[in-house]
């Protein structure tokens, strides 16, 4: 594994960080990432009640001093689900992302470097994924598996490793057409050493600022998962359920279902801000150097 | 006789172009045809030719960066292209490439430190203080700073960068180094200096190079014998200054006369070779050259010339030198062998 | 000579400044030259010396956003193009003054026919128009001697090969037989036996109409095949100016001398090569004085000023700027 810490090591992530820090966009979209992550992480300290706890007596209330986003149906406190819930989607959306990266990254590098009938075959596959929306496909598979947290990060990565080996596959071709991949092999290096070690640095950057913008969807497609009951099952609190718990009564008690709503697009904004950040700054006609 | 360091016989190489819908038309194109040739220990050897003629593919096959279709390589008598995977490792720290562009031939993302060292790592050589000494001397030797180790290549000129790239071919001492193009992205001032550099190290250490050039003066400057392709085949193959001030194959005199001197008196001769290089997709039949050549015959349409050793040294593939000239006993005793 | 008229093209003490972030400097400083008509002057010097650079300010193409002339003027037949606003001179360019490339693949436009193309530039600056600019586009290809140029009328650039594309953009560049053509290392990308067939043309199709050729190119060989006299630029700085026989004969400027002694030469047996040491100064950290004393072996404390241009004793014709051999020359004349 040394040759992959070698690849990983500073480069990219130094490069991106100062990246964000330059670009007014990017910090806003990253203040944003960071505050709703710690408080998503600091949910038990934070969350005022229990999020499970039920008190009939404050059924649907709305807002008041002790509960200041109001109650939902079961009288549950609604700022402790929406921390809480910010676990579980931060969650899901994350390690599925991160699968995706890895999976996708790898297939697309490997398709690029190899090429041929591989390159052909792997990426009528990746295309064959990407045609099914997003939504489709999370249905599909909770549909056949059922419903549980781990099948719910399996549907985001299988619809999410296709764009990922899309945007990993198109540098690695030119990146090993330059003159420093042949000499790595002239100077004995295996393959797996020349793709980890001289193409995946080189190819990080896209990988980093597509991974941001797909976070957001990821959020997204947990949530419509979840809103249309596939996704992680109730007691849990879940963005997407709330809202979909929030619905029955929309008319008589609407905070119910708008203030998870307002966190996902806090979330998904601040996400995009990020990625886009990110991509004016990996874009080298735009970076002052 | 002793053996060479390189002997290269028969070479060829073919590629498939695709071209067409869904790639179903398909083209075979004969880069490198028949190649032999063989370089001495400390012997500067130049591949020259104009773009298309297959020189690169020849680099590239001898360190099997292509696999050659047929021919061998020997290095000090080993086979080259028979070689299995672990066997061409080992050969391959025996023999380098220096590259034409010295952006590409460098990681953007690594910093010279780590290019330098990496190859010495991977073949095992020694501890990392002993790996650290080395890339210090590589560096001095390339006449580079110390400090330098730490930087990455987007902070150097592009004529630093080319003495980079040539540490990283020295740092596994090599015993041969094909230069393709070694010169040809720097300026003038530059390229003088990189091939002095050169110069120096065949010297300091009897390095064998293939130097590929399309540049006459820098084949002239740097190189003892010297091969003239065109269109995949070797031409005609002699020492340096014979070759250049006494051409026997008209593609070698044409080209010499089209290679501009800095000497106003000198005028080249100019346009006098009419026509374009022939694509290597449907190269002419018999001799590739004829449609171009001045002195034409009836025969070059037909047939490709054979090989001729018009001295021990000097050898040419022309209908102008049927028995070769002044050495016929070599030219009729090598088809009985 | 002296007449101002008789001379197509004259420059004098063009600077143009670039801004590298938020400074702006000296890209190039006081360049004078001027251009006889049926003249080859070639523009001669390493990447970064600034004869692109003076190529683009002579034709109004110096990007507005961070380029900008501060001082001198382009006077094409005595009337100065610097002031001229954008509509102005695209009326001169490709008119009066035509440009060639190095790269024909860029210039021409990949999907439209060459026939085509040059007949576009026939109808955009002249009368002519439908078969009358189609039949002058034909004669021009045929001029340029691309074979069979009426059954390659309507194929397109990528059909050609780098040579053919080249004579296509040369005919392109005659269409309205301009009085000067400014050719940018026409012939680096092309092989040297293409190259000497291109150089052939361009010399030709310079004594049949007249026109003055400004000729940039970094390769000292061509230089001495196609220039009548040439100007040697160093870091910006026109450093020497001379008939082309008198130059390489005679280079009295230390950067020529060594320039030209840096060259590996295909007619003579590998001499030493002397290089020239160090590198040029970037433009963010050019000295005021003259920009090779760094590198110079003959350097005294006056380089630290910029040394003008002047004519030697012997030969007013042979410019230099350096104070060590303009000095020299002047005593022992």
């Amino acid at each position: 594994m040394s040759v992959i810490a070698v690849a990983t090591g500073r480069g990219a992530w130094a490069r991106l960080g100062a990246g964000i820090r330059h670009h007014k966009m990017a910090s806003f979209g990253a203040g944003i990432v960071i505050l709703m992550v710690l408080s998503a992480l600091l949910a038990p300290w934070l969350a005022p009640h229990d999020p499970l706890e039920q008190d009939v007596l404050l059924r649907l209330a709305s807002p008041s001093a002790d509960f200041p986003l109001g109650n939902d149906s079961f009288g549950r406190d609604i700022l402790a689900r929406i921390l809480w819930g910010g676990r579980v989607s931060l969650y899901v959306s994350t390690l599925s992302v991160l699968i995706a990266i890895f999976v996708g990254g790898a297939l697309g590098i490997l398709a690029g470097y190899i090429g041929g009938l591989f390159d052909r075959v792997l990426m009528a596959a990746m295309d064959v994924l990407l045609s099914f929306p997003t939504l489709v496909m999370g249905l599909l598979v909770v549909a056949m598996m059922g419903p549980t947290v781990g099948n719910l990060i399996l549907a985001i990565t299988l619809t999410a490793v296709a764009p990922f080996a899309r945007i990993a596959r198109a540098p690695t071709l030119t990146v090993k057409e330059r003159d420093f991949v042949e000499a790595g092999r002239a100077l004995g290096f295996s393959h797996l050493r020349i793709m980890v070690v001289h193409i995946l640095p080189n190819v990080l950057d896209d990988i980093l600022v597509m991974g941001a913008l797909w976070l957001a969807t990821a959020i997204r497609t947990e949530a419509s998962l979840s809103f249309i009951g596939l996704g992680v099952r109730p007691p849990t609190a879940s963005w997407g359920g709330m809202i979909r718990e929030g619905f029955e009564n929309i008319l008589d008690a609407p905070w119910l279902a708008i203030f998870p709503s307002i966190a996902i697009l806090v979330v998904m904004f601040g996400l995009n801000m990020l990625g886009d950040g990110l991509r004016d700054t990996s874009d080298p006609r735009l970076r002052h150097e | 006789m002793t053996t060479p360091l390189l002997d290269v016989r028969n070479l060829s190489k073919t590629f498939v172009a695709r071209r067409g819908f869904m790639g179903g038309e398909s083209a075979v194109v004969h880069a490198v045809s028949d190649v032999s040739f063989s370089v001495a220990a400390g012997e500067a050897f130049g591949l020259v030719g104009e773009s298309g003629c297959g020189k690169s593919t020849t680099g590239r096959a001898i360190l099997r960066l292509v696999e050659p279709d047929s021919g061998a390589v020997l290095l000090k008598g080993e086979d080259v292209l028979a070689a299995n995977p672990r066997r061409l490792r080992a050969l391959r720290r025996r023999m380098q490439i220096v590259f034409q562009d010295p952006y590409s031939s460098l990681n953007p993302r690594r910093t010279i430190g780590q290019t330098l060292t990496e190859p010495m790592a991977v073949h095992g050589l020694g501890s990392a203080r002993k790996i650290l000494e080395a890339v210090r001397m590589v560096l001095a030797e390339v006449g580079m700073p110390i400090d330098a180790a730490n930087k990455y290549p987007h902070e150097f000129s592009g004529g630093q960068r080319q003495r980079i790239g040539i540490a990283r071919a020295l740092v596994l001492r090599p015993e041969l180094i094909v230069a393709d193009e070694p010169v040809s992205a720097l300026d003038v001032s530059i390229q003088a200096q990189i091939l002095v550099l050169l110069r120096g190290l065949q010297q300091r250490h009897n390095l064998s190079f293939v130097l590929i050039s399309h540049d006459l003066g820098v084949v002239r400057h740097f190189c003892s014998t010297v091969s003239v392709m065109y269109l995949g085949r070797i031409v005609e193959r002699g020492p340096v200054p014979a070759i250049f001030d006494e051409p026997l194959h008209p593609y070698t005199r044409a080209l010499r006369n089209a290679s501009p001197v800095p000497d106003p008196k000198a005028k080249v001769i100019m346009g006098k070779l009419e026509g374009e290089v022939a694509s290597a997709l449907s190269p002419p039949s018999g001799c590739h050259f004829h449609p171009r050549c001045p002195h034409v015959m009836e025969i070059c349409r037909g047939v490709y010339p054979s090989w001729v050793q018009v001295a021990p040294d000097r050898g040419v593939a022309c209908h102008l030198y049927p028995a070769g000239i002044g050495s016929t006993v070599s030219a009729a005793a090598a088809p009985g062998r | 000579m002296s007449e101002a008229g008789e001379l197509p093209l004259a420059v004098d003490g063009l600077t143009t400044a670039f801004r590298v972030e938020g400074r702006w400097y000296d890209a190039i400083r006081d360049v004078s030259f001027s251009v006889a008509r049926n003249e080859t002057l070639a523009l001669v010097g390493e990447s970064g010396c600034g004869k692109s650079i003076t190529a683009l300010s002579i034709m109004g193409l110096v990007p507005k956003a961070n380029g900008r002339i501060t001082a001198g003027r382009v006077l094409l037949d005595g009337r100065d193009l610097v002031p001229l606003d954008e509509t102005e001179m695209e009326k001169i360019r490709g008119n009066a003054i035509s440009m060639i490339f190095q790269e024909p693949m860029t210039s021409l436009n990949p999907v439209l026919p060459i026939g085509f193309q040059v007949a576009e530039a026939l109808r955009y600056h002249t009368a002519l128009t439908g078969e009358a600019a189609r039949a002058r586009a034909l004669a021009l290809l045929e001029h340029v001697k691309v074979p069979s140029a009426a059954r390659r009328f309507d194929d397109y650039p990528h059909q050609f090969s780098g040579g053919m594309r080249q004579r296509v953009m040369i005919a392109i560049a005659l269409a309205c037989s301009p009085q000067i053509i400014l050719a940018d290392e026409p012939t680096t990308a092309l092989d040297v036996t293409i190259q000497a067939q291109v150089l052939a043309l361009l010399a030709e199709l310079k004594s049949e109409t007249g026109m003055a050729m400004i000729f940039i190119t970094h390769n000292l060989g061509v230089v001495a095949s196609i220039a009548d006299r040439v100007a040697v630029m160093y870091a910006g700085d026109l450093i020497e100016i001379a008939p082309v026989e008198e130059l390489f004969e005679h280079p009295m400027h230390p950067y020529t001398e060594a320039l030209l002694s840096s060259i590996p030469r295909v007619d003579r047996d590998a001499g030493d090569l002397k290089p020239i040491a160090g590198q040029v100064p970037p433009i963010t950290a050019m000295p005021s004085g003259c920009r090779y004393a760094d590198r110079c072996p003959l350097r005294v404390p006056r380089c630290a000023t910029m040394p003008p241009l002047v004519g030697l004793a012997v030969d007013p014709n042979h410019q230099v700027r350096c104070w060590v051999r303009a000095a020299d020359e002047s005593v022992s004349a």
